[in-house]
């Protein structure tokens, strides 16, 4: 392993500190110029510089001194320095140091002693620890608790050395001694800390001697033990039973991070429903006694992580989880739903549903002060709601009404939840459907979203079936339309063509306002209403004066023809239901023709100056596709309008059901196990708990990979493939690399050859960066005999995703000449493709994204593939992200195609891409692929990969 | 359980400090510190990220982020306990919460981290035990320091005693070859000579200076100069080297060894431990006559005397008492207000008349032993600020948010002041002041927070000097009462004594005097 790194400090380029200015400062007398010279010595230091010549300078001048801050800082000092050769001998030099260790082992001031105490849990060379042994265990006793504290820890770090036991053969027993006497906590603590990682067996022999008196130890002990239990419990099975008992008996610790750690521990050692309940509850405990945000947050990701192995204990709790909804935050809020959710069963479902209507019903109370918050917290709810239904349809019919009181919600988002609610429940839940469509046409007049209108307009179209409910839905529509004409600039004899052909006169006329009749520049005689007005002026004034308006109407003299279309098609479902329902042909024909009059109103609307922008032509045709058919009705278009439409939104929600499914049989698949796992015997382990590889693989792995020890190793096949070529064959130095990409880094295996029949002095290796790359060392100089060879390493820290380059050259001297001369090295390239990995995210979350992302880049296609749909897997394959657009709606031979895809850097940016493309009519494709992110680097590096590969074909 | 870093990052990402406490390659540490501004997102409610393989918990603290960075079965309840104090401990350090105060203090961060958290495991402590831990004020430490010194002086007497006994053999020779003296008288001089080598080892500053100021006329092996002006070597202790002696024993031996080198005879008591008990000298001569002024005065800071007080004494001390039969004829300077009162038993008249001071009965001897025997007081009162020995000026002055204190003094003609130390108290303050400008030394005394200017020797060469110092803001009125300590060789009333003479009619015995002027208590308030 590298060496390790134990402090940083941001050293200021900016103040160059020589180094034979510190060296004067140290040689002077002058404490405070002293330690500000220790303390540039320390930064340059970490900032890649060797300084050699201090040392002896430091072991004359600064060893002796007493002051207090310029012996921490000689630690520091000395923490940081190579202590050993290239061939990981001591240095000879390191045995001045130790004199003055020992003299501050000995010194009189306890926190001296306990710093220097501490300095040594960092060393790990037995040559500099030996002659200092006796010095610690001398400290071990000495009466000031802050030195036996370090003295334990310097103990405990030099035992578990490679050769600790050499050092220290009797530490144990020592420790012991020290831990029965001891009345410190923290020392105490250390003390165990000790016994547990180099002698289990007398931490146990203690704990197991004290256990009755452990729920009055200090809470640092407390954490030591839970911590030492879960260690004993792997590997000496038969007590387990004692160590539940005692960690059940710190269950109601007073320390909130002792139960905490219990709870951890418990469901470790066991998984009997009882200890998992306890762990459960003491962790629902927690969830309601801390307010703060990140303790709910991580408590909830254990009960997630309970949830997923133990569902059957979990679900008993849920109604406990439930109650940290009152939380304010909506992370956690989200985080309880989904945790819910996925324990709802039929057993608490009308519990959990109850719990959730009680929840939105006092969102509503909580009033206009956290109008965003609530609403947000309403769709949540709405949502969770919903999930409940689609699982267990029974608790619809409790709910459903008072959800439909959101229709109407000011937060749209809310509101269109609860119309997609309602669209299902009314297909899956037919007998709710009677209900609901009379509460739909109850609240219809309350809706103010134009999406949510149109939802509950196909709804009223679709399910309204009996005669009473197509009479109510009609006149509700039209009533919610309001008066027609929707501007009555016409002439009372005139046909409306006529009045087509002058609005701008009509426009330019009006001086007055509402309802006052005027006479035009022809000499016709024409009124004008509010509402004309209101739409000829300003759309911007219509909200002002919502109340007054019915709700359809003054959504469509905004402009909204969609909507216009769609109560024209509603209306045509209504009326064709009608002719089957209602025996009396003349209110058929009446219905008819009142619906005909609404459409051609809103047609003529369109088509006058009086709306904010003409009406659009898909509108247009739609309508007067309904008048057409009003007009003359036929058996097939009556069927096509009347059950196919139900008949696809059927299939369609059993498309959606079956992709859920698939999606839960998949994961399903994954948590299966591999072949070359391990197989857990029943009956030849007890079957209560981990297998002891999982459970020690968990802890200790945790830790690893958190410092980064644990990386797993590429195969050599595909290292072998990332081999760089740096200089050419004939130079006089060959050089090669392999690049490495971690995480966060990259590591250049650069091998060197010298070529020549001369010895290479002061070779350098130079690398310079282009993009968010930094060097982390500073180049060494080496020496390379003729023909020898030489590896060198470097690190380089990324920051960001973005393409990188590195450049360099390696430079050297010969003997005979005194110059240098420079070999300069190929471009390094680093692709932006090993940042990023295939992620998925929902669609709104990625069409917010794709608004508020300012960094776009737009790739135009140029591409020898053919085929719109093998062009965008080409494309997927060779920028590693993931089509976020299902593949049903990608099905099919239209000759275009967009697809959304979407990937995450392991920085945590996305990267958004969306690609239209169309099949030209020579068979070639063209569009767009659209790139954005919110950092220029990504748009810019995955644009050119994408113009790089998108060609194609020669793969 | 473990932290596994604590860091201060800038909003912007820059590593400022980072303590490991986990062996990590650098690498992997600067890697983690640099993905944490990206993953910090905004309008979160919580303040910690997990990763893969780490979780940070952080606090932002003004333009910082305080960070620790643990492992994902950290115990997180333990973290934000540990990330409290921490972000308790930064500001106690850092002068400012920004790039530059963190970085200015990066290094006393660090160790504060180390006590918050030892090698990752957290430590139930408070901020002011962190405070304490990292001062290092050692009571310990303090003794040890005193029984070093003590054993360092003890080593100085045992050299010393050596050096005279060398010295002694070699005069004890030179005696004997030349015949001049008995081998006899030998060791009663030695006995009564050189009491100001004793003085190093007594580790009083002033008692050295004083000492210097006794003469003894009586012996031939004194250095020649104080043989010729012994007054001159009273009145003008040399300058500094009292201190000195009593500081460092290098000095000490440079000095024996000059003195040595310019053919002096060092002559050592040879009980020195019974001396250094005692902070007063042991008269060495068979008649001693102490003279001694003592000030008492108050000074309003804006000027004006508000209390001004001496009063002398002079004391006389006879080790023999066949040497008791005296008279001593007293001189002294005429000045206004000054009134003396004489022993009961000393005779009056006399005294009126000639200046004499002899007992009432011509027939019975003064007191003879080792105490002092006071046989006359005096006191001057009401004199006026012009004829203050050293006046002090102090100007507290608030300068955006330091406060500058500019403080002068001006000494009189009159007096060669020794030993001033000048003690202004402080607010109470977290580091030592900033000293712009000084004219001789400072200390700052944290416990009783003050500052103390002390200058070893006023004379002609520095009747005035001042010093400027900063603290932080403060009201003026913190900085008083000042109060004011010095000592001279010379007193107010210029008491002393012309001679003596004897009434049994045999030799006038040989005598010493001292004389000095010391504040009991000079306030300024």
């Amino acid at each position: 392993m590298e060496k390790p790194c134990t402090l940083l400090v941001h050293f200021d380029k900016g103040t160059p500190a020589m180094a034979n200015e510190i060296k004067e400062a140290l040689e002077g007398s002058d404490v405070a110029a002293k330690v500000d010279a220790m303390k540039r010595a320390i930064m340059l230091l970490l900032n890649g510089e060797t300084l050699p010549q201090l040392f002896i300078t430091i072991v004359r001048y600064v060893l002796p001194s007493e002051d207090h801050t310029v012996q921490k800082l000689l630690l520091f000092y000395l923490e940081i320095i190579d202590k050993t050769d290239a061939r990981g001998r001591v240095l000879p030099e390191m045995i001045l140091i130790c004199q003055n260790l020992l003299n501050n082992l000995q010194h009189a001031n306890e926190y001296i002693r306990g710093v220097t105490l501490r300095f040594l849990c960092r060393i790990s060379e037995p040559e500099i620890l030996e002659p200092l042994i006796p010095s610690v265990l001398t400290n071990l006793e000495h009466r000031h608790p802050f030195i036996r504290r370090n003295a334990l820890l310097a103990i405990s770090s030099i035992y578990r050395l490679p050769n600790g036991e050499q050092l220290l053969p009797d530490a144990p027993e020592l420790v012991e001694k020290a831990l029965s006497s001891e009345q410190d906590a923290s020392a105490r603590r250390n003390a165990f800390l000790m016994l547990c990682n180099c002698s289990q067996d007398r931490a146990v022999a203690y704990l197991l001697s004290n256990a009755d008196r452990v729920p009055e130890w200090p809470d640092l002990l407390q954490m030591a033990m839970v911590d030492l239990i879960r260690k004993v419990c792997r590997a000496n099975r038969p007590d387990k039973g004692r160590h539940i008992k005692i960690i059940i008996s710190l269950l109601n610790s007073p320390s909130t991070a002792v139960v905490y750690e219990c709870a951890g521990a418990l469901v470790s050692l066991s998984s009997a429903p009882t200890a998992v309940r306890a762990a459960a509850n003491t962790y629902c405990q927690l969830l309601s006694s801390q307010s703060d945000n990140n303790v709910r947050l991580i408590i909830l990701d254990r009960l997630n992580e309970l949830r997923k192995s133990h569902r059957e204990v979990m679900s008993e709790v849920v109604m406990d989880v439930l109650r940290a909804l009152s939380s304010p935050n909506p992370d956690v809020r989200r985080k309880v739903l989904d945790i819910v959710l996925d324990l709802v069963s039929t057993k608490n479902v009308d519990e959990v549903v109850l719990f959730l209507k009680k929840e939105v019903v006092k969102t509503q109370a909580a009033g206009e002060s956290d109008k965003d918050a609530g609403g947000e917290y309403r769709q949540m709810l709405v949502q969770a709601i919903h999930a409940c239904t689609i699982k267990f349809p029974e608790v619809a019919g409790s709910v459903v009404h008072v959800l439909m009181d959101f229709l109407g919600d000011s937060n749209v988002a809310s509101a269109i939840d609860v119309v997609i609610f309602v669209r299902e429940i009314i297909e899956t839940n037919p007998k709710l459907r009677v209900s609901m469509i009379q509460r739909l046409i109850d609240t219809f007049y309350q809706i103010r979203a134009a999406r949510v209108c149109s939802c509950a307009l196909w709804i009223l179209g679709e399910y309204s079936l009996s005669l009473s409910e197509v009479e109510a839905a009609i006149s509700t529509i039209k009533q919610c339309v309001g008066e027609l004409p929707f501007y009555s600039a016409t002439e009372d004899v005139e046909p409306t063509a006529e009045s087509t052909k002058q609005p701008h006169a009509v426009n330019s006329s009006v001086t007055t306002s509402s309802r006052r009749p005027v006479v035009l520049a022809d000499g016709t005689y024409a009124t004008q209403s509010a509402a004309s007005e209101a739409a000829g002026v300003a759309p911007s004034v219509l909200p002002g004066s919502l109340s007054s308006i019915p709700n359809l109407r003054s959504l469509i003299l905004s402009g909204d023809f969609f909507l216009a279309a769609v109560v024209a098609s509603t209306l045509t479902k209504l009326v064709l239901r009608l002719e089957e329902v209602q025996p009396a042909q003349t209110e058929t024909n009446k219905a008819c023709s009142a619906a005909l009059l609404v459409m051609v109103s809103m047609l003529q609307f369109g088509q006058s100056g009086f709306a904010p922008h003409p009406i659009d032509d898909d509108s247009y045709d739609r309508i007067v596709l309904c008048v057409r058919l009003l007009c003359n009705t036929g058996d097939e278009v009556r069927k096509v309008w009347l059950e196919s439409c139900r008949q696809s939104f059927a299939k369609m929600l059993a498309e959606k059901q079956f992709r859920e499914t698939e999606e839960l049989r998949a994961k399903a698949q994954i948590s299966h196990a591999q072949p070359d796992d391990l197989i857990d015997f029943y009956h030849l382990k007890s079957r209560k708990g981990m297998s002891q590889l999982e459970l020690e693989d968990e802890v200790h792995d945790d830790l690893k990979r958190a410092t980064g020890e644990f990386t797993k190793d590429a195969d050599d096949a595909s290292r072998l493939n990332r081999i760089l070529q740096l200089t050419g064959f004939s130079d006089p130095v060959y050089a090669e690399a392999y690049v490495t990409v971690h995480h966060y880094d990259i590591v250049l295996d650069v091998t060197i050859i010298n070529r020549t029949k001369e010895t290479l002095q002061n070779l350098c290796l130079e690398l310079a960066t282009m993009g968010d790359l930094k060097l982390v060392d500073r180049p060494q100089n080496y020496t390379l005999a003729p023909e020898s060879s030489r590896q060198i390493k470097a690190n380089i820290k990324v920051s960001s995703t973005e393409t990188g380059v590195i450049f360099g050259n390696i430079v050297y001297e010969t003997s005979n000449v005194m110059e240098r001369n420079v070999v300069v090295l190929n471009d390094i390239h680093i692709d932006i493709m090993d940042y990023i990995s295939p992620a998925t995210c929902a669609d709104v979350t990625f069409r917010n994204m794709w608004a508020e992302f300012e960094w776009e880049n737009k790739v135009a296609i140029s591409t020898v593939i053919q085929d719109e749909k093998e062009f965008l897997e080409h494309i997927i394959k060779s920028t590693n992200m993931k089509c976020l657009t299902p593949p049903s709606a990608l099905e099919g031979d239209c000759g275009f195609l967009a697809a959304n895809l979407y990937a995450k850097s392991v920085f945590g940016e996305d990267a958004l891409v969306n690609i239209s493309v169309e099949k030209q009519a020579d068979g070639k494709l063209s569009g767009y692929i659209r790139i954005r992110s919110k950092t220029q680097g990504i748009a810019l590096s995955l644009g050119d990969k994408i113009t790089l590969k998108q060609k194609g074909g020669d793969h | 359980m473990v932290v596994l870093a604590a860091s201060i990052l800038t909003k912007t990402g820059k590593v400022l400090v980072s303590r490991q406490f986990v062996d990590m390659p650098r690498i992997r540490i600067e890697g983690l510190l640099a993905a944490f501004p990206k993953l910090v997102g905004t309008g979160k409610q919580h303040t910690y990220v997990e990763t893969e393989n780490v979780r940070y918990v952080y606090q932002p603290i003004e333009a910082l982020y305080l960070i620790l960075v643990t492992n994902k079965q950290s115990n997180i309840l333990e973290d934000l306990d540990t990330l409290r104090l921490l972000a308790k401990v930064v500001p106690e350090y850092a002068p400012s919460l920004d790039e530059e105060g963190t970085g200015e203090m990066a290094f006393e961060i660090i160790f504060a981290f180390d006590e918050c958290l030892s090698l990752g495991n957290k430590e139930n402590l408070t901020v002011a035990q962190v405070r304490q831990y990292c001062e290092m004020e050692s009571h310990e430490e303090k003794l040890h320091k005193l029984v070093l010194q003590s054993k360092m002086n003890e080593a100085k007497d045992v050299m010393k005693r050596k050096a005279t006994e060398i010295e002694k053999s070699k005069i004890e020779k030179g005696k004997f070859q030349t015949g001049a003296y008995s081998s006899i008288s030998g060791p009663r001089r030695s006995e009564s000579g050189f009491g100001d080598i004793n003085i190093s080892s007594s580790g009083s500053g002033f008692g050295s200076g004083s000492g210097f100021g006794l003469n003894t006329e009586s012996i031939e092996s004194f250095s020649s100069k104080s043989k010729d002006r012994p007054a001159a070597s009273a009145k003008a202790p040399p300058k500094g080297l009292g201190m000195q002696l009593g500081k460092k024993t290098q000095k000490t031996n440079q000095f024996l060894e000059s003195l040595k080198a310019e053919g002096e005879v060092i002559i050592e008591d040879v009980q020195p431990s019974a001396v250094q008990s005692k902070s007063v000298l042991p008269p060495t001569d068979p008649i001693t006559v102490t003279i001694e002024e003592k000030l008492n005065i108050i000074v309003q800071k804006n000027g004006g005397l508000r209390n001004f007080d001496l009063q002398g004494t002079l004391s006389l001390q006879i080790l023999n008492q066949d040497d008791g039969f005296i008279q001593l004829q007293i001189e002294n300077r005429d000045m206004p207000g000054l009134s003396f009162k004489t022993h009961p038993n000393i005779n009056k008249d006399l005294f009126n008349r000639e200046q004499i001071i002899g007992l009432k009965d011509p027939n019975r001897p003064f007191p003879t032993g080792q105490n002092d025997v006071g046989l006359m007081k005096w006191r001057v009162q009401k004199m006026d600020e012009s004829s203050l020995p050293l006046t002090v000026n102090c100007w507290p002055s608030v300068s955006g948010n330091e406060t500058y204190v500019n403080i002068e003094y001006e000494a009189s003609d009159l007096f060669d002041l020794q030993n001033v130390v000048i003690s202004v108290p402080l607010p109470a303050l977290r580091d030592a002041p900033t000293v712009n400008q000084i004219d001789g030394e400072w200390r700052y005394d944290a416990r009783n927070s003050s500052l103390e200017w002390s200058i070893l020797l006023i004379d002609h060469s520095n009747r005035s000097g001042s010093m400027e110092f900063v603290v932080p803001p403060a009201d003026q009125s913190a900085f008083f009462p000042i109060s004011i300590k010095f000592a001279a060789s010379s007193t107010y009333s210029d008491v002393k004594v012309a001679g003596i003479n004897s009434l049994k009619g045999a030799n006038v015995p040989k005598y010493s005097q001292r004389v000095q002027l010391m504040t009991e208590s000079y306030q300024v308030v």
